[in-house]
């Protein structure tokens, strides 16, 4: 099979299993309980809005399921939820009104940028401890790394989270363990939030703490995005910078929690990839050239042993999304997995829809562009 | 029908088969021993899981002792009165509390003497649902008016005579500037609390307490009551419903494979946890889980068609032709009638359980429902006992006589299988969950947030199990066995449970352990994000959740909780791997 055939038949795989997430998104939404005309109007559903023809009253209530189009049967719905997908309506928040796609568009750059960090920090983490634990199988140091591998995986990760905040937000005086840097408070990383908040972004005359215009990834505003302020000294000079580091600074915590806690499995994977390789023929034949044991090593197994490592990328992209869900929580964050669960918690079901979608697409489009990387380097896989 | 004695052979010779096949696995599970007490990681790992366990069972015996609390429920019956949630400070040594007395002499509460009484009102056997504790006080530390301004001590005095009261000076009451009341601070014994197991003296919250003044210690040994429950239940109804959908669309392949494989896709594209969310939220309304009656004796009568299936179409009919056969020919033949007509009934009036929304709008009426559904049954139960007697006769003379001879009564050992011990076990349990009331057979009597969450978790988490088992079907169906099985005549189930599955079980047994794990940290997830259990459930994620309210001031309330979680799971997990090294030789490096 020819790589573009390869690539045309596996992005022809996924329009099943997105009519399926669509599908399953909607009867979600329909069973979730609580009447969403009910939840527009609040505590006015039962003000007079009008009359039918036949004189009766129409309460706002009624009104809103009308204008909702909620009586109808649920195939119509289905079609008019498929379709307003196509044409880039997701929705609105009951709450509010505020559109979801424009409450996605603020919020997944942040959970993008933290999933993207947290995996710059697994995948070192992991494959370098994976490799030396290899290399020295069952010496101390395996044993050892072996533990916290499966430690790691065990930790449930808003504890460690906390744990994170406790010692490395908090002052000494309070039971953290590190001196104030970076001109933060407490302990030497920021508890909580994105970027402090002294900083803000003019909105209509207000303080906002997103920007509102830009690619709603935090590091990228904060670099060209020129009009942030500090609120508490309104300055003249560039706070870019300081912005830019504030907003790294805060990154820390948060992507270490999600990195080694997803470092964990990575450890064990690269560990049993490269044990299997290093007893392949090849090795030998390097060994018996008398290449050095690094050379060996790194170049001639390591290369082969990451292969597999490449493809569980996509599934740590969507185990990044959901940890992203936990961690967000414990730091504040206003990303997906926030708006997903007060979405849930106050029941928009326009919101759930649209996150679970979103996530679900971005997950099938990493796996996709991991499938065709992997056909790349090794053409085996397209016989398949 | 053969009589007892004639039995008898065919008794000793089942007899045989039990014991040997007990007494081979007894020394199968010695040598898996053998190898898998050998790794250091996975004796701890079985040694976490055996003490999480005991403390699981014996919760009642090493928690907190205390007359009137009522602790033999998994649920944590220390509920608050919601309006005095606040009192309380956090401490980490239990005798350490505030208390607010009246100071004002017009006041109804008011009186000379105040006794010092725990603020958490317990519910239990006693009037009103709720209990006080009388504290003895040892020292009195602070006392603070209402601005928070430090006051002399000597205001307040103990009563020399009974430790639990507190004697006010006539000073602070004749004083009208503090008026409101005064927040005294004071250390304290609980005579009521105590642990069988500490010497006496030592301090009854080795843990502390939370913000409500419960012990954390009590309520971590009650947590893993819970967590142990939810992963448990969970783990053994995902691994039952994925292995028989994922056996299903491994050994018949095809267009069924197909289909199942895509669906299952679709879950694995949405991240488990969001699905989780947004399952519990779905199931917000769900009281309890019921059934409609006539699915009640539906099932049952299906079940009980495919057990006699066999006997009644080999030993009764051993004519020309099998009754399955000819039903089953009958049904190909008009399948797409029945699917279509199926569809239709379906979609207008629901068969399964729960209520639809009229998927066309067609009708809203009771009538139609119950149409279609007793359709169904007639149609169900009509086709799987067609017999062909009384197709042709359109009489029923001898029918029981016949499925009654087509039992083997003389050797009951025959009858001791796997199978059976699993429908009678499944049964047991069944009766014990269920409640009889009203149309509806009762599954779940109290459908609560924690039951939520099970289903939630069983629903997100099958595929996975699916895929796994259709995997190795795939891989044991090509096998040299199974094709000599099919030539000689099995059916399919028989292949599928006798030959196919019991060679394919040992990743299902690694991956059962592992999701042990797996599931309670999500449930704990779900508790932290406020989707799982109700508050003030003795839950590890709930706790942890509870406490971030103050964990800098605080960390003893999310210290403890959160090590049981990483203890239950890392446990479970050392657990599954040593059980990989012992089933798997591949995997052993």
């Amino acid at each position: 099979m020819r790589l573009h055939e390869f690539v045309v038949r596996r992005l022809l795989l996924l329009i099943p299993v997105m009519i399926g997430v669509a599908v399953f998104t909607f009867a979600v939404a329909q069973i979730i309980p609580g009447d969403p005309a009910a939840l527009q109007c609040g505590d006015k559903c039962g003000l007079i809005v009008g009359y039918t023809d036949e004189g009766e009253p129409i309460t706002a209530h009624q009104a809103n399921r009308e204008r909702l189009r909620l009586d109808d049967p649920v195939s119509l719905q289905f079609e008019r939820y498929i379709t307003d997908l196509i044409n880039g309506d997701w929705g609105e928040s009951q709450k509010n009104g505020r559109p979801v796609l424009d409450i996605i568009k603020t919020s997944a750059p942040v959970t993008l940028e933290m999933a993207f960090f947290s995996l710059m920090i697994a995948y070192p983490l992991g494959i370098f401890l994976g490799i030396i634990s290899a290399v020295r199988q069952d010496r101390m140091f395996d044993h050892v790394s072996r533990f916290f591998a499966i430690a790691f995986v065990s930790l449930p990760i808003f504890w460690f989270a906390m744990l994170l905040q406790l010692y490395f937000a908090t002052g000494p005086e309070v039971g953290g363990i590190c001196d104030p840097i970076f001109g933060t408070e407490g302990g030497c990383f920021p508890i909580f939030d994105r970027h402090d908040q002294s900083y803000t972004y003019p909105l209509d005359g207000y303080h906002s703490f997103y920007p509102e215009s830009g690619t709603g990834f935090h590091l990228i505003d904060s670099w060209f995005v020129t009009d942030a302020k500090l609120t508490e000294l309104p300055s003249e000079f560039d706070t870019n910078r300081e912005l830019f580091m504030d907003t790294l600074i805060h990154l820390v915590l948060p992507c270490s929690a999600l990195g080694i806690a997803s470092s964990g499995s990575l450890l064990r994977y690269m560990r049993a990839s490269l044990l299997e390789v290093l007893h392949e023929d090849y090795v030998r034949t390097a060994r018996a050239k008398g290449l050095s044991e690094f050379r060996v090593v790194v170049v001639h197994a390591c290369r082969n042993a990451m292969v597999p490592i490449v493809t569980i990328l996509g599934f740590s992209i969507g185990g990044a999304i959901g940890g992203a869900v936990l961690t967000e929580s414990v730091f504040g964050i206003h990303g997906m997995g926030t708006v997903a669960v007060l979405g849930i918690l106050q029941l928009e079901y326009q919101i759930v829809m649209g996150v679970t979608l979103l996530t679900s697409v971005i997950f099938l489009l990493s796996n996709l562009i991991v499938d065709i990387a992997y056909a790349i380097v090794d053409p085996r896989v397209r016989l398949e | 029908m053969r009589d007892w004695e004639e039995g008898r052979k065919d008794r000793e010779e089942s007899q045989k088969r039990l014991l040997e096949s007990l007494s081979m696995s007894i020394s199968n599970l010695g040598r898996g021993w053998k190898i898998y007490r050998r790794s250091l990681l996975a004796m701890l790992g079985l040694l976490m899981v055996l003490s999480v366990s005991m403390v699981a069972i014996f919760a009642d015996e090493i928690a907190v002792q205390h007359p009137y609390r009522n602790l033999t429920d998994t649920e944590d019956k220390w509920s608050n009165n919601p309006d005095q949630q606040e009192s309380p400070p956090f401490s980490e040594e239990c005798s350490f509390r505030e208390q607010k007395i009246t100071t004002n002499p017009s006041s109804p509460l008011f009186s000379e003497t105040v006794v010092a009484e725990s603020a958490n009102k317990v519910s239990g056997s006693i009037a009103y649902g709720y209990y006080t504790d009388v504290l003895s006080i040892t020292k009195i530390i602070k006392i603070e008016n209402d601005r928070g301004y430090d006051q002399d001590i000597s205001l307040i005095t103990i009563d020399p005579n009974n430790s639990s009261l507190f004697v006010l000076s006539p000073d602070l009451y004749g004083n009208s500037s503090h008026y409101s009341g005064v927040w005294v601070t004071y250390l304290y014994e609980n005579e009521d609390m105590s642990h069988w197991w500490l010497p006496e003296g030592y301090d009854t919250c080795i843990f502390g307490t939370n913000k409500e003044g419960h012990d954390v210690f009590s309520k971590v040994v009650y947590g893993a009551r819970v967590s142990l429950t939810i992963g448990i239940t969970v783990a053994t109804l995902t691994v039952t419903i994925g292995t028989i959908v994922g056996s299903i669309s491994g050994y018949y392949g095809g267009r069924i494979d197909e289909v199942i494989m895509r669906i299952c896709d679709v879950f694995f594209a949405i991240p488990g946890l969001i699905l989780a969310m947004a399952f519990v939220a779905a199931m917000r309304s769900v009281s309890s889980l019921t059934f409609p009656v006539w699915l009640g004796i539906l099932l049952p009568v299906l079940m009980l068609a495919y057990f006699l299936n066999s006997h009644l179409s080999t030993t009764v009919l051993s004519g020309d032709e099998r009754v399955s056969d000819q039903a089953m020919g009958m049904l190909m033949e008009n399948r797409s009638l029945l699917v279509g007509l199926l569809a239709f009934l379906f979609f207008v009036g629901w068969l399964p359980a729960f209520a639809w929304p009229d998927f066309f709008g067609v009708s809203h009426s009771r009538g139609w429902r119950l149409i279609s559904s007793l359709v169904v049954i007639v149609l169900l139960v009509g086709i799987i006992l067609a017999d062909r007697r009384f197709v042709q006769k359109n009489s029923l003379d001898g029918a029981l006589k016949r499925i009654g001879s087509s039992f083997d009564w003389t050797n009951p050992w025959r009858y001791l299988n796997f199978r059976t011990v699993v429908v009678f076990l499944s049964m047991a349990i069944l009766f014990k969950l269920s409640g009889n009331e009203g149309p509806e057979i009762v599954l779940i009597k109290d459908f609560d947030k924690l039951w939520q969450v099970q289903f939630a978790l069983i629903f997100t988490g099958w595929p996975g199990y699916a895929r796994l088992i259709r995997g190795q079907v795939l891989y044991v169906k090509e096998m040299a066995f199974v094709e000599a099985a099919k030539s000689v005549g099995a059916p399919p189930s028989r292949i599928m449970f006798r030959h196919i599955l019991p060679n394919a079980w040992a990743p299902l047994l690694v991956a059962f352990t592992l999701d042990i794990g797996g599931t309670i940290l999500s449930a704990s997830g779900l508790s932290f994000l406020g989707l799982g259990a109700a508050p003030y459930t003795a839950e590890w994620g709930l706790m942890i959740s509870e406490s971030r309210v103050a964990f800098q001031r605080a960390p003893h309330m999310m210290l403890y909780p959160g090590l049981a979680i990483a203890v239950t799971v890392l446990g479970f997990n050392l657990l599954g791997d040593g059980i990989r090294d012992v089933v798997d030789p591949k995997n052993r490096r």
